[in-house]
């Protein structure tokens, strides 16, 4: 289902960070069992001042602050859902999500499924991914394909500001526990976000740019490289078309057929490593239900099989970019 | 001469029938699953039965109660889990507390304010205290009391649980029942003198009791929990009992002492101790110990009879409350 703007939509052009805040603020102001925790989210603000100013307004009992232990950020806020509150949670970095992990993987995902009943964990885990700043091994890796094998659990990540404010309100109602993630690399980038309230429903892929001779399915920060390498294709004469699933899991597949269905070759591009990815699984999904309208092989864009490494050299290296889509089209186009 | 009997005739009855409604359903228990009639594996309770039971007399029906550990079935029984919906969940039926979702280590009831996940040994007392969170934001005076094993407290989100519980001053109280094993990893290799110690760093209230006693466990968990209610924070009791069971059915314990082993099994059974100390006073008879054993085992009949009649899930079933939203894809029925 495509999500475009209605050309009447009243709009003003913001960021991802003041869309965010944006969101959690009318969220708390909402529905006042919304809370929001985490380590320096409070007065500080969080480090990269998502929740800024959101302490000051709804007080030390929604928006506080706890110490440094991500097994209790994960765990009390599955207990905090169940007895009637809905936690939005921040883990600072991607990369400590693993703390959590037990929490979230062991209980979250699977409270609803063992209740058996209308009893579910209504909770949100916001967390950051993203390199290109030099922040090294434990401060940037992109960790939805560490989730996403983990029934139970939702995993989205957006990528423009309209979709990161939609969305996380999105989540904050859901009734199920979804890891929210967040490109930090990405918080600065601006577009057009609807004045109106709204909100943007998981579990549905977005098609970004139409197109005929290439799909392109990419995920959070690389939607803006494979919007990049599509105008550069453009001019070379091949139009891409650009699926944004948006929620990485459950995922919604149907988008993503009807374009390879349409255009006959398939490119995916995400920042974590390739091996064992998102776009593993989505060449698989279509080589299952759309196999024969393949015109060439998959390509999958993404990082090497190898950690972030700090050196800015082997950084650079290391990001799959827009170059990388644009050859990757390329070459399964001349396949 | 046994120790005097502090709760009322009616109480201390209650606390008899009780522990004896724990062991008959785990006989039988152990029967059937030896019949091969009860899938997977069960952790039987024996020698935990005056600490489940003294705790659950403890708790109010709306306190809740997140189980740890691995003596988990006396725990659903003394929160007040109905015996068929128990037995059904252990066949895994439909007519199962879970609906055959979970077995043995994962009863849970939310209407019982019973937080039953908890197979990964320490870490039900982090969602303990998000529990508490949760009613100190609503303002009731609701109580989380979370048990966990010896073996549980090595683990790190033991002691995360009891950072944030100090940290936020919550309604909480940890049980933690020690009863020196686990599996065949002895307690006493652990360095603190009593396992309640590690609350003394965060400045919460201790204690370490005989846990074979039912009701020195109900007069300790009953303090702590009016302490959480009136504001006054968490507690950490550590309850000493004794393994009068195998580890799991089927362990065979050439870890353990034979001679130690007999000595527990004589000094330490908090059902045979009660009994006794109850017939000494004449609270009870042997009479009327006898029509409440077979009372109960028409109970644990009637729940047998429930689970063996209560169908298997059908195969759908297994698709079923993966995700409470509507969504492509992963979960749904196929």
């Amino acid at each position: 289902m495509s999500q475009q703007l209605d050309a009447e939509t009243e709009t003003t052009t913001q960021t991802i960070r003041e869309s965010l805040n944006q969101a959690l603020h009318e969220e708390l102001e909402r529905d006042e069992r919304v809370l929001l925790y985490g380590e320096d989210v409070a007065e500080y603000g969080g480090l990269y001042k998502i929740s800024e100013g959101l302490y000051e307004e709804f007080g030390e009992e929604r928006v506080f602050d706890t110490p440094l232990a991500e097994t209790s950020l994960g765990g009390t806020a599955v207990g905090a859902a169940l007895a009637g509150a809905r936690p939005v949670v921040e883990i600072m970095y991607a990369d400590f999500l693993p703390i959590a992990g037990d929490h979230l993987i062991n209980y979250a995902a699977k409270m609803y499924f063992n209740y058996g009943d209308e009893t579910s964990v209504p909770m949100v885990v916001r967390s950051m991914y993203g390199t290109g700043d030099g922040h090294g091994l434990h401060h940037g890796q992109s960790p939805e394909a560490w989730f996403m094998n983990v029934p139970g659990l939702k995993v989205v990540m957006p990528s423009t500001p309209r979709e990161y404010k939609g969305l996380l309100k999105g989540a904050i109602r859901d009734d199920d526990p979804v890891i929210f993630l967040e490109n930090k690399m990405r918080y600065g980038e601006s577009g057009p976000v609807p004045d109106e309230e709204y909100t943007i429903s998981l579990c549905e892929s977005d098609v970004k740019r139409e197109g005929t001779d290439a799909t392109i399915v990419a995920i959070g920060g690389m939607v803006y490289e494979a919007l990049e390498a599509a105008e550069r294709l453009s001019e070379q004469g091949i139009e891409c078309e650009i699926v944004d699933p948006r929620t990485i899991s459950p995922l919604d597949t149907g988008p993503i057929l009807e374009s390879v269905e349409k255009t006959n070759i398939l490119v995916t591009a995400q920042e974590a490593p390739t091996f064992g990815g998102f776009g593993s699984e989505v060449a698989a999904q279509v080589i299952d239900d759309a196999f024969f309208y393949l015109d060439a092989p998959v390509k999958r864009v993404g990082a090497p099989f190898t950690p972030i490494p700090f050196a800015e050299n082997l950084e650079e290296a290391y990001q799959p970019t827009a170059d990388d889509i644009e050859s990757a089209v390329i070459d399964a186009i001349e396949t | 001469m046994t120790q005097n009997v502090s709760v009322d005739d009616e109480t201390a009855r209650q606390f008899l029938e009780g522990m004896l409604r724990i062991d008959i359903f785990e006989e039988e228990t152990k029967e059937r699953f030896g019949e091969g009639e009860i899938p997977g594996f069960v952790h039987l309770s024996g020698g935990h039965e005056g600490s489940h039971i003294g705790m659950g007399a403890a708790m109010g029906d709306d306190d809740w109660l997140a189980v740890g550990g691995a003596r988990l079935i006396g725990q659903y029984i003394a929160k007040g889990v109905p015996l068929p919906d128990i037995m059904a969940e252990l066949y895994g039926r439909v007519g199962g507390s879970n609906k055959g979702h979970g077995g043995q280590m994962h009863v849970s009831d939310i209407g019982r304010k019973l937080y039953g996940h908890a197979a990964t040994i320490g870490s039900g007392q982090n969602p303990a205290v998000g529990l508490a969170l949760a009613e100190e934001i609503q303002e009731t005076d609701n109580v989380a009391v979370t048990t966990i094993g010896d073996g549980g407290t090595s683990r790190g989100s033991f002691h995360t649980a009891l950072v944030f519980a100090a940290y936020w001053d919550l309604p909480v109280v940890f049980v933690i029942e020690n009863n020196e094993w686990a599996i065949s990893t002895p307690a006493e290799s652990l360095s603190p003198d009593h396992l309640s110690d590690y609350g003394i760093p965060h400045k919460m209230a201790t204690e370490s009791i005989d846990g074979s006693d039912v009701e020195a466990v109900y007069h300790t968990v009953s303090e702590a929990i009016e302490r959480a209610r009136n504001g006054g924070g968490p507690t950490v009791i550590e309850s000493r009992v004794a393994r009068l069971v195998p580890h799991f059915e089927g362990d065979k314990e050439t870890y353990r002492d034979t001679d130690e082993y007999e000595r527990l099994k004589e000094e330490k059974d908090p059902i045979e101790n009660y009994r006794e100390r109850l017939l000494e006073r004449d609270i009870v008879t042997e009479t009327g110990i006898e029509d409440m054993i077979a009372n109960i085992e028409t109970e644990v009949k009637e729940a047998v009879e429930f689970a063996r009649e209560s169908p298997e899930p059908e195969p759908e079933a297994a698709y079923d409350h993966v995700y409470r939203t509507p969504l492509y894809g992963q979960g749904e029925n196929q």
